[in-house]
């Protein structure tokens, strides 16, 4: 299959969950929270996710910014507004440029109240500008699981996923191509994530099952026939066994969605904070062979690492 | 008395091969007495890998105790909060105390970032530890067992926030992260505070030519710090709450400037070993 270099790619700038971890143990993997670029050959930028990575993002966009004539508009595409997804917010250097506008796109109950939750993390508590201040324009965009929309030349389809007071995946078409973006989420058995506190496992109802059944065929009928996939894989199964309320699946749990759905990649993501280098090289090499077996090219996410997403880069794996 | 940096990094927290010398974790100190008891400023990124330590002690049998000193909520100052596996146990109790120098309560501002849009604790109270939240008032000396703390209000930008004198053992550390002096220099509280001290931990984010830039952003250049160490006479000074921007080279050119312009023997704080005071 031959390819564009400028058909749709993809530049992770964080791919760690719950916290950033500087250190020695974080340097080849990356140590900043969840922030993924995406560009398609028009030149299209979609962000998914507003993570610590999104800083280094910004620092970059500006410098590009700072050479064009036309204000910027970008496209912040949150799963949910855990801080680990959001906390880079305040630190996107374009939304300090006059002119800018940034449109976020969210999973809430209600327009106004997702400008109060981006709002409220740049309260006077927390940040010393709020968010009026900054001189950027905002636009809050509400997002509906199964209702697509359309940013650029990119085809979006919101889903709903498994994870403590909801959260959302998103299928993207371009170029052509397709990446879907599933973070966060727990396996769609065993336990549903609602709006409470979960000190531990939690009985399922007849109901929750049959929510759960229904939320699972959804984001499989979403993966259907998609390149490449980007998976909430925070947990290794034993550490799973022990945290299955926290909302988080593991690369088995992922590989299963994936399998026989005509996924051709897996991308590992939302690496758990105390996964060393070390460690996720052995995650790397055993997955990337369960996933050989299941005919899927599995790739762990790295800090900087940009994907194709039209290129077959596994010579083992067909189409 | 000794102290322990697990969190020096201003702002936000940077992971990479550029920091690792200093270290990249937002702030998060630890000071023990030699008789043992300890005491946390802030809870910054730092505090998750200190909690995890924690763990092998006291604190993972739930017969912990800890006071938590906070500066103010800024993010970077509380972002370790909801990591700190010392809150998870049933029996530790963990006292926080700070400002409410925003005129929004403590407990309130804690409550907001620990709410369900944000956290899946869903609030303080699903925090299996005993957790009690206390306001500390500028000027007034603060209980905290073993030691001798007082507090006064600096300004950050537009706000204010606390800064600590920590004494214990006949020593005395003098905490002074987050604060810019107006342009007549360190003020008297400032001075008053710092007085004498054996270590003087100052907020030192920029270099003077960065801070040119950045005037009002609630930051010390490294000058200010140097001020307050010659008037107030301390023993030594630790540069702290360094830039993001900041790698491990340029904070050493920044140590190096700073050093050919003062008697007083001065460091960058970096994340390490616990050091006697």
């Amino acid at each position: 299959m031959g390819y564009n270099r400028a058909e749709m790619h993809v530049t992770f700038w964080g791919v760690r969950g719950s916290y950033p971890v500087p250190g020695p143990d974080t340097v080849r993997y990356g140590g900043h929270t969840s922030c993924v670029e995406v560009r398609g050959e028009e030149g299209g930028c979609l962000i998914l996710d507003a993570g610590t990575g999104l800083r280094g993002l910004g620092q970059k966009l500006a410098a590009e910014q700072g050479t064009q004539a036309v204000p910027a508009h970008y496209h912040l595409i949150l799963s949910h507004v855990h801080w680990d997804h959001i906390q880079g917010l305040p630190f996107f250097q374009p939304a300090y440029m006059p002119g800018t506008r940034i449109a976020i796109y969210a999973l809430r109950a209600a327009a106004d109240e997702l400008q109060q939750v981006i709002g409220g993390i740049t309260r006077h508590e927390f940040f010393p500008v709020p968010l009026a201040a900054v001189p950027a324009d905002f636009e809050f965009h509400e997002v509906t699981p199964g209702k697509g929309f359309v940013i650029d030349d990119f085809e979006v389809m919101p889903v709903a996923l498994n994870h403590p007071f909801g959260a959302v995946g998103y299928r993207i078409d371009g170029d052509g191509t397709s990446l879907a973006y599933v973070s966060d989420t727990a396996p769609f058995t065993g336990l549903l994530h609602k709006q409470h506190f979960l000190a531990g496992p939690e009985e399922l109802s007849d109901e929750d099952r049959r929510v759960l059944e229904a939320m699972r065929g959804d984001v499989v009928g979403a993966l259907r026939g998609c390149n490449t996939v980007i998976y909430d894989t925070q947990f290794l199964p034993e550490e799973f066994a022990k945290f299955p309320h926290w909302g988080h699946s593991t690369p088995d749990h992922a590989l299963d969605l994936v399998d026989g759905i005509g996924v051709r990649r897996l991308v590992l993501y939302h690496h758990a904070p105390s996964h060393t280098d070390r460690m996720m090289d052995g995650i790397e090499d055993t997955y990337r062979l369960k996933g050989h077996r299941a005919g899927i090219q599995v790739v762990v996410a790295r800090e900087r690492m940009t994907l194709q997403i039209g290129q077959v880069t596994d010579p083992g794996v067909g189409p | 008395m000794k102290l322990r940096f697990w969190g020096v990094r201003g702002s936000f927290a940077t992971p990479g091969p550029h920091y690792l010398r200093y270290g990249g974790n937002t702030p998060a100190v630890e000071i023990v007495s030699d008789a043992g008891q300890r005491v946390l400023i802030d809870l910054g990124t730092g505090i998750t890998e200190l909690g995890k330590q924690l763990m092998a002690g006291q604190f993972g049998e739930g017969r912990g105790v800890l006071p938590v000193l906070l500066t103010h909520t800024h993010l970077d100052h509380i972002q370790g909060l909801p990591f700190f596996t010392p809150l998870f146990i049933r029996g530790n109790s963990i006292r926080i105390l700070g400002p409410e120098l925003t005129g929004a309560p403590l407990t309130q501002v804690l409550q907001n970032q620990l709410n369900g849009h944000y956290s899946p604790l869903y609030g303080l109270e699903n925090l299996a530890a005993g957790v009690e939240i206390d306001t500390m008032r500028p000027g007034a000396s603060l209980p905290v067992e073993g030691f001798e703390v007082r507090a006064a209000a600096m300004p950050h930008g537009g706000m204010m926030v606390l800064a600590l004198r920590i004494s214990a053992d006949g020593k005395s550390i003098a905490f002074l992260s987050d604060v810019e002096y107006p342009l007549s220099g360190p003020t008297a509280d400032a001075l008053a505070l710092a007085r004498g001290a054996d270590l003087l931990v100052h907020d030192a984010m920029f270099s003077d030519a960065e801070y040119a830039s950045r005037a009002g952003w609630g930051h010390s250049p490294v000058s200010s710090a140097i001020a307050v160490a010659e008037r107030a006479g301390v023993g030594r000074l630790a540069l702290f709450h360094h830039s993001p921007d900041s790698t491990d080279a340029e904070i050493d050119t920044i140590v190096a400037g700073a050093r050919r312009r003062t008697s007083i023997p001065l460091f960058a704080a970096a994340e390490g070993p616990a050091f006697p005071i």
